[in-house]
């Protein structure tokens, strides 16, 4: 009995649930399954952490395993999430995972009332006195609240079958021990999707990933590459998905995981409240997750048209006219990364003044002007203004420049001050106009922050000459 | 056990003033000594973690511990912190402090490399048989990374004469409840967590050695008095509630560093904390524009005659709650600037700049073109409070382009009602002179996140925000020196990837 023990990659499937959010929608469960399959894993886990199996009802829990069971027909095993807080739900779902035709059954560390050593024991003993098919302990502190402590691990190993123990903590100390006490005994899986090939390196024998929902042939190849001991080939392909990893565990798993794969056009619909879109993942991160999704190939980058007006010209200061004001021009950086500024500088009581204060108060949409900052709480002076002139239509353009963009041209003009190309008098005299050039399809935001520094000194450094 | 010392009532945590050098700043540590024993405390204790003692040379504190000392005089008892991560030192520390006359010494348990309950133990007890001077335990897990159990401050209390008293930070009440159940009678309570002072107190401490008590003596004292002497709870209970802002942020954003900024504002200076500590980082820089707004609140900084110069030749004043960076003459007022960002929560936070100016100039103008030419998703609002305008007029721009009806409520309904009520508290408070309203016009950007969710906090972040931008516009702030200490350190969030 229990003789099924977990190698390789398995993904931590998401439930997709029904518009109305009241029932499984089998149709993109099965989707799914085949998706990940084809991307060629190892197996399937149906209502983990990721698959929410905390909102899920019983009934539920049970229908998604039976769907995720039919739909792989015997392709690959499938390890079942049947963990609960009580002892008898947990009993009662691994013995309908064990009727209903699954090779394991995952079982996490009872939460909320957390039991000490000896409830912990005894909870994963009566799961596994209780069915013939092996059984895989889940230690996820995140969400637990505490680890399963390493003396109990010990013990459990000697129970036939318990084959295996994903470990999603990412505590690297805590994986290696269990690798020294128990290694010989069990499979110890990698639940934590930032360190997937440190761990396979020291001897995990597989992985169970929320991100292998999304990117099932990556983590296969970084299987297939520390099985043939290619550490360079492992550790090359762990830090291509290496952001991806990291949004998806720290930005609330399932919802990502949900949102990538809607984004790829394989619609999973939401997560059960009270997690929520714009929540646990900000909708500035989510941007920033369908970036990573396009380095990797797994969604075409759709360039933005690029819009750009002359906005200096339309507040009206004198650009090129009999008296006209000066307006300081630089650029800096690559392609993408390339920014251009133009600053025009001057007293509060004349032109630059007024168009100064019409520009603060008439925002132009997608033109949104803002105070350049060294970080909130600390403006630049003298007082600046800045002035997107390529049109903003998305979270990660406007990202760009409320951040990289308008930190940089404060720093740009504090440092002009010091290096006395502007004056103390200015300071409180005048205000400045900087109109900044960004592209659409702009990524690097540390090349966006020198760029455009580099581009305001270039422009402040003409104004001595 | 025969106790010759037990400490009791209000224990200021001497902050160590540092003078433009950095170095031990004595008039200015002799004249703080004056000001809280005037106040009312019961002693006072320098070279704590309020003192800054870990950033301190011995031959630093052993001043410190003289200064001290010597202007208090004998009015109350010192407690001189001699804690220190290695036994050999704190022994030196002490001695010395008992040769210097101090009444007391306060130790911390050891820090860094982390001590085992034995250890603990003996580290007390050697540096206890080594002087005749009264020890007081310090619990503050929060930065010593360790706590001392129960049983072990038991022990020490029980079988060494002079251990006297024990300081609990923690602002653990179960810990201190375990504290007053095995040792009231038996050594001192003191408790060192401003939020809970008077709970502990009401609970059986004996005493609060407090960081705010450098701010607030008197509050502290009223406190104490009011359950200690008149068994008035209903009181204490008011007055902690009332300040509690006050020990919530001294408590949890760096002791010294925000009480040596809140002296600084309330006009007493006492130079800046040591590096690595700096204000921006452990302590945000809008703790300590909120600190200001809330003393003023409570009248305790100083107001004083600002004239506000309009234009050449016409002068409004108003009595201004002024800090030393408020220059007695405000000029310039064609076109100010400020802006402050308030949290907490990342969805409700506020993010406000702020424009000022004479109507007849750039900002008076910009406001009737804002109101003629209103942009889409961006339109204007004149700010009322309760229907009624408020003055001077204020003109609302949202910042997020609005897309959803949500959005909108919560732009014109919470957030508007925040601007308002922080421009009609600013006249009131003298912060824009009563008779210059009608000359001036403002222009608040506003900006509300498209996930923000809770009326109240966004409500509130807008309110204060709006206080500290209209000071900073007003003031100039931030000043030429501020932007050159602190550009280098700048971390702007959205600078870096997640």
């Amino acid at each position: 009995m229990g003789t099924f023990r977990p190698e390789g990659i398995f993904p931590a499937l998401i439930t997709p649930f029904t518009k109305d959010g009241t029932g499984i929608d089998e149709e993109a469960l099965r989707r799914l399954v085949d998706y990940v399959i084809e991307g060629g894993v190892s197996g399937l886990v149906p209502c983990g952490t990721t698959g929410e199996f905390v909102y899920m009802r019983e009934e539920e829990r049970k229908k998604a395993l039976e769907i995720v069971i039919d739909q792989a027909n015997g392709k690959v095993p499938v390890i079942a999430g049947t963990g609960s807080s009580s002892t008898k739900m947990a009993v009662k779902l691994a013995k309908h995972a064990e009727d209903a035709g699954a090779d394991a059954v995952l079982v996490v560390l009872p939460y909320y009332l957390r039991p000490a050593d000896k409830g912990a024991y005894q909870h994963f003993y009566e799961v596994a006195s209780s069915i013939d098919i092996s059984v895989v302990l889940y230690n996820i502190p995140q969400c637990t609240g505490g680890f399963l402590s390493r003396e109990v691990v010990e013990d459990l190993a000697e129970i036939s079958n318990v084959v295996a123990l994903k470990d999603s903590s990412g505590h690297l100390p805590y994986t290696l021990e269990l690798l020294d006490r128990v290694g010989d005994k069990i499979n110890v899986l990698c639940g934590h999707d930032e360190v997937v090939m440190p761990a396979l390196a020291a001897g995990a024998k597989g992985a169970i990933l929320a991100s292998a929902n999304i990117i099932p042939d990556i983590w296969v190849r970084v299987y297939n590459a520390i099985k043939r001991w290619d550490l360079g080939e492992a550790r090359r392909l762990q830090m291509r998905v290496q952001k991806l990893a990291r949004i998806i565990v720290r930005h609330g798993g399932a919802i990502p995981v949900k949102a990538a794969l809607n984004m790829m056009g394989i619609k999973v619909g939401k997560t059960r409240r009270p997690l929520v879109s714009g929540g646990s993942l900000s909708w500035e991160v989510r941007e920033e997750l369908r970036l990573e999704l396009e380095k990797l190939g797994k969604l075409e980058a759709v360039a933005p048209e690029r819009k750009e007006r002359r906005l200096l010209e339309e507040l009206g200061v004198p650009v090129g006219s009999s008296f006209a004001v000066s307006v300081w021009e630089g650029s800096a950086g690559e392609r993408r990364e390339r920014v251009s500024v133009r600053i025009a500088i001057g007293s509060k009581d004349g032109p630059i003044g007024r168009a100064w204060a019409k520009a603060f108060a008439c925002l132009e949409p997608g033109h949104e002007a803002l105070l350049a900052v060294l970080e909130p709480n600390l403006m630049a002076r003298p007082p600046t203004l800045i002035l997107p002139s390529v049109e903003i239509r998305n979270m990660r353009q406007a990202s760009m420049v409320y951040g990289p963009v308008q930190a940089a041209i404060a720093r740009a003009v504090q440092d002009a001050v010091e290096e006395g190309i502007l004056t103390m008098e200015s300071m409180e005299r005048d205000v400045a106009l900087v109109e900044v050039s960004v592209d659409p399809d702009a990524v690097d935001r540390r090349a966006i922050y020198t760029n455009t520094y580099a581009a305001a000194m270039t422009a402040l450094r003409k104004m001595r000459q | 056990m025969e106790k010759k010392f037990l400490p009791k009532g209000v224990i200021p945590a001497l902050v160590t003033p540092f003078n433009a050098k950095m170095e031990i700043d004595e008039e200015a540590l002799r004249s703080l000594v004056d000001y809280v024993i005037e106040a009312g405390v019961s002693a006072v204790s320098p070279c704590g973690t309020t003192g800054e003692f870990v950033n301190m040379t011995p031959e630093e504190r052993k001043k410190v511990y003289d200064i001290v000392i010597d202007q208090v005089n004998g009015r109350v008892p010192v407690i001189a912190g001699t804690g220190d991560a290695s036994t050999q030192m704190a022994i030196e520390l002490t001695k010395y402090a008992e040769d210097a006359g101090a009444d007391a010494a306060l130790i911390v348990t050891p820090f860094y490399l982390h001590a085992m309950d034995k250890e603990v133990y003996e580290h007390y007890e050697r540096i206890a048989s080594s002087v005749d001077l009264p020890i007081v335990l310090y619990n503050i897990p929060q930065v010593t990374g360790v706590w001392i159990p129960w049983w072990v401050v038991e022990g020490l209390a029980k079988n060494i004469s002079n251990v006297v008293g024990i300081k609990d930070s923690s602002g653990n009440m179960p810990y201190f409840m375990t504290l007053i159940e095995k040792l009231h009678g038996v050594i001192s309570l003191i408790c060192g967590h401003d939020e809970i002072a008077s709970a502990a107190l009401a609970a059986g401490a004996d005493g609060v050695l407090l960081a705010s008590a450098n701010i607030v003596p008197d509050v502290l004292v009223e406190i104490y008095r009011a359950i200690k002497e008149r068994h008035d709870l209903d009181r204490a209970r008011e007055l902690q509630r009332q300040y509690q802002t006050i020990f919530r942020f001294v408590a949890r954003f760096g002791g010294p560093l925000i009480v040596k900024r809140v002296l600084w504002m309330m006009g007493r200076d006492v130079g800046s904390a040591r590096r690595p500590l700096m204000i921006g980082g452990f302590c945000p820089y809008e703790v300590e524009d909120e600190m200001r707004r809330r003393l003023e609140g409570y009248g305790r900084i100083p107001r004083r005659t600002t004239e506000f110069e309009l234009e050449p030749g016409r002068i409004f004043t108003s009595e201004y709650p002024a800090i030393p960076y408020t220059l007695p003459r405000i000029t310039g007022l064609l076109l100010r600037v400020g802006e402050a960002f308030t949290s907490p929560s990342t969805a409700d936070v506020a993010h406000v700049d702020l424009i000022l100016g004479s109507k007849n100039g750039p900002v008076g103008e910009a406001f009737e073109e804002a109101l003629r030419n209103p942009r889409p998703g961006h339109e204007p609002r004149i700010v009322q409070l309760n229907g009624v305008e408020v003055k001077p007029r204020t003109l609302m721009v949202p910042t997020v382009t609005i897309r959803t009806e949500r959005h909108a409520k919560l732009v014109y309904g919470p957030a508007m009602e925040g601007v308002a009520r922080a421009i009609v508290e600013a006249v009131e408070r003298g912060l824009i002179p009563k008779d210059m309203v009608d000359e001036i016009v403002i222009i608040v950007h506003v900006f509300v996140h498209p996930t923000a969710c809770n009326p109240t906090r966004i409500m509130l972040n807008n309110y204060k925000a709006v206080n500290h931008a209209l000071k900073k516009a007003i003031e100039c702030r931030p000043t030429l020196g501020e932007l050159t200490e602190r550009k280098e350190s700048a971390r702007h969030p959205f600078r870096y990837e997640p």
